[in-house]
């Protein structure tokens, strides 16, 4: 591991440490890294601060730059990552603050089941589904389409998926942005980018990307848990992937053309990584544009591999997914730069939010949250590793005031993927998950060594310090009991 | 740091464009999330074509299958222009990741016919992917951390990988 990151971590509360902005000279704004004392120690042990304190030298950048608890060394800004430009006063946008992966994301659906109903059926459900969802680096998928239904997967995003009988406008209800973010240009994408995307809708992906069958093992909150029709033991399916090759083409892309908007803009940061240019620029335009294309691309996606998982379950039980209940929750990107109305300096401003490892957590009444979901605040879904537990959220008010409607994303790794290959035995490993009762079935070894429990911070601690810092509040919790990794 | 990765060192078939490679090596360097490498080599040139050949070996094995059988390979000549050296080693790798994603090639091989610091012609050269077995994806090279240095009597690099 690296050494102790010595930089400057002021306590503000139980729960948010700043970097002052007199640390490094250019720095416009504090750092402010949310996380418990215990958490914090992680923290210190890579260069995660140090990029907080990176992110704040960003042209038009306000309030803070912000890190959730789940923060963990990236490239350019930490994973973890929150921070907004005004884009009235050149604020900028960056590839670096998305990701490679756009609109890397996870999906939950719920089930009629409850876990007695179907415990012995988990497996035969884990192997159905393995044969169904193309898994695994550069999986191609049965999901075919031309390169002009390409085009209008990239303006339509998941309601193309819709149109085409995989899903229902429910779902799309229930999707953050209604699956779509408007204004996707698709003349913005390389041809690369489509020559690499063209084979890979309705395909899972490898790394962190999974497909997880799991049990509600506790409850925290009765009242949104009835809201959501929630119950202690019931069946959920949650779902975790995103743009594929799409997206990172065209991060590639534009962080090429961004290098060179540095010097032509006269920007200064102080990691090559966060090349950016003004938002309202022609090279900033243009990558919002592609960049919606990769994140309708990735909703898509997602609603694609959720009609393949309903397809397993009503091939399993001969009956039809509505029947099983097998309804959408809620969608939500954890990696994307969105344009959002915040209160800034007591005034209401455009900004440009950066969410990189990062999940939108909109409190109730949020003009952009679907009727269904006006009272309760937005559905935030929380993936954990394989071996712990996930949890849906809500968002809050609170968030809206401190961290522009946003919490954690996950849980944060704490080992580094060649540490974890080197330490952790795989056989080892899948028979302590499977006297845990989890069944793990992926497309190569090598990932579930790499995705062990060991290589993640526990998640119910990340999920402890946004429920007690009151930028998300907890609804229930889940546990794994099939995972599908890529 | 944590282990060394050796290159196959082992010329398989006998197709005259059937590349000799020799033993090289490149040791990992810890990231949390991510991969980086650290890599010395005699040239600049040999720099950029280890690399290249490093990320291919961290992202695939030939199948055992495959191995003794007469390769197809896939030759495709690459030209890069950029700013300065850190740019071109990023383009550099990230268009043979592109390309390999896009054509379903695995690379195992490169001639660098022209470098210098703003400039790169060379060609790549690939098997089908179906040949291998792909154990990580690497998503992009990075320029977080980058580090291109002329030692003297040798070159090193260090560079982290999104994956």
């Amino acid at each position: 591991m690296s050494d102790i990151w010595q930089g400057p971590l002021e306590k503000i509360d139980d729960y948010r440490w700043r970097i002052p902005k007199s640390y490094k000279a250019g720095m416009r704004v504090d750092g402010i890294i949310y996380a418990d004392e215990k958490l914090l120690k992680d923290i210190r042990k890579d260069k995660a601060p140090e990029q907080v304190a990176n992110v704040a030298f960003m042209p038009g950048i306000v309030k803070a730059s912000l890190a959730m608890p789940d923060i963990h060394w990236g490239y350019g800004p930490s994973i973890g990552a929150v921070f907004a430009t005004d884009i009235s006063k050149d604020g900028i946008i960056t590839p670096a603050g998305v990701g490679f992966d756009i609109n890397c994301g996870v999906r939950l659906l719920k089930t009629n089941f409850q876990y007695d109903e179907i415990k012995d059926k988990i497996e035969d459900l884990i192997y159905v589904l393995f044969d169904m969802v193309p898994a695994g680096v550069g999986s191609k998928g049965e999901i075919r389409v031309s390169e002009k239904e390409e085009r209008e997967i990239l303006i339509k995003g998941a309601r193309w998926a819709v149109e085409k009988g995989y899903g229902t406008e429910e779902d799309l209800e229930c999707t953050e942005e209604y699956g779509a973010m408007e204004g996707a240009d698709p003349l913005a994408v390389s041809s690369r980018a489509y020559e690499r995307g063209k084979a890979q809708s309705g395909t899972l992906g490898s790394g962190n990307h999974f497909l997880e069958i799991q049990v509600i093992d506790q409850l925290y909150n009765q009242e949104l848990c009835d809201e959501f029709g929630l119950t202690l033991g019931q069946i959920t399916i949650m779902i975790h992937s995103g743009s594929r090759g799409f997206g990172y083409q065209i991060c590639d892309d534009y962080t090429r053309s961004m290098i060179h908007c540095l010097t032509k803009y006269n920007i200064h940061v102080p990691d090559r990584q966060l090349a950016c240019a003004p938002f309202n620029s022609p090279e900033g335009k243009a990558y919002f544009s592609a960049m919606k294309c990769a994140a309708n691309y990735a909703w898509n996606n997602r609603q694609c591999l959720m009609y393949l998982v309903r397809k397993g379950f009503e091939k399993v039980f001969g009956i039809s997914w509505e029947k099983m209940g097998m309804y959408l929750i809620y969608d939500v990107a954890h990696n994307i730069a969105k344009i959002e109305k915040h209160t800034v300096n007591a005034k209401e401003t455009t900004l440009c939010v950066h969410r990189k490892g990062a999940t939108r957590a909109f409190g109730p009444q949020h003009p952009a949250l679907p009727p269904r979901y006006k009272k309760t605040g937005q559905p935030v879904i929380i993936p954990g590793d394989m071996g712990r537990n996930s949890y849906l959220l809500v968002g809050t008010q609170k968030a809206m005031e401190e961290t522009f409607g946003s919490t954690c994303h996950g849980a944060g790794r704490v080992k580094s993927r060649t540490a974890a290959t080197k330490s952790i035995n795989v056989d080892i490993l899948l028979k302590e998950l499977k006297a845990k009762g989890i069944i793990v079935k992926a497309s190569g070894k090598g990932t579930i060594v790499e995705e062990a429990p060991q290589a993640y911070k526990d998640v119910n601690e990340v999920v402890d310090v946004v429920h007690n810092a009151g930028i998300s509040k907890r609804v229930c919790r889940m546990r794994p009991l099939g995972v599908i990794k890529g | 740091m944590v282990e060394q990765g050796t290159l196959n060192p082992k010329v398989e078939g006998s197709s005259p464009s059937w590349p000799i490679l020799t033993m090289k090596n490149y040791t990992f360097i810890e990231h949390t999330a991510d991969i980086g490498i650290r890599l010395k080599a005699k040239t600049l040139k040999e720099l950029f074509k280890n690399t290249a050949l490093a990320i291919f070996e961290i992202m695939a094995q030939k199948k055992p299958s495959a191995v003794n059988r007469q390769p197809q390979v896939k030759k495709i000549i690459l030209k890069q222009k950029a700013q300065d050296l850190d740019e071109l080693f990023i383009n550099w790798l990230n268009e043979l990741l592109s390309l390999s994603s896009a054509k379903g090639l695995i690379f195992y091989d490169f001639k660098i016919h022209k470098l210098d610091k703003n400039s790169l012609e060379a060609e790549a050269y690939g098997e089908n992917i179906n040949t291998y077995k792909v154990n990580t994806e690497i998503k992009a090279a990075t320029y977080h951390a980058l580090r291109i240095e002329d030692k003297g009597d040798f070159w090193q690099a260090e560079v982290i990988f999104d994956v």
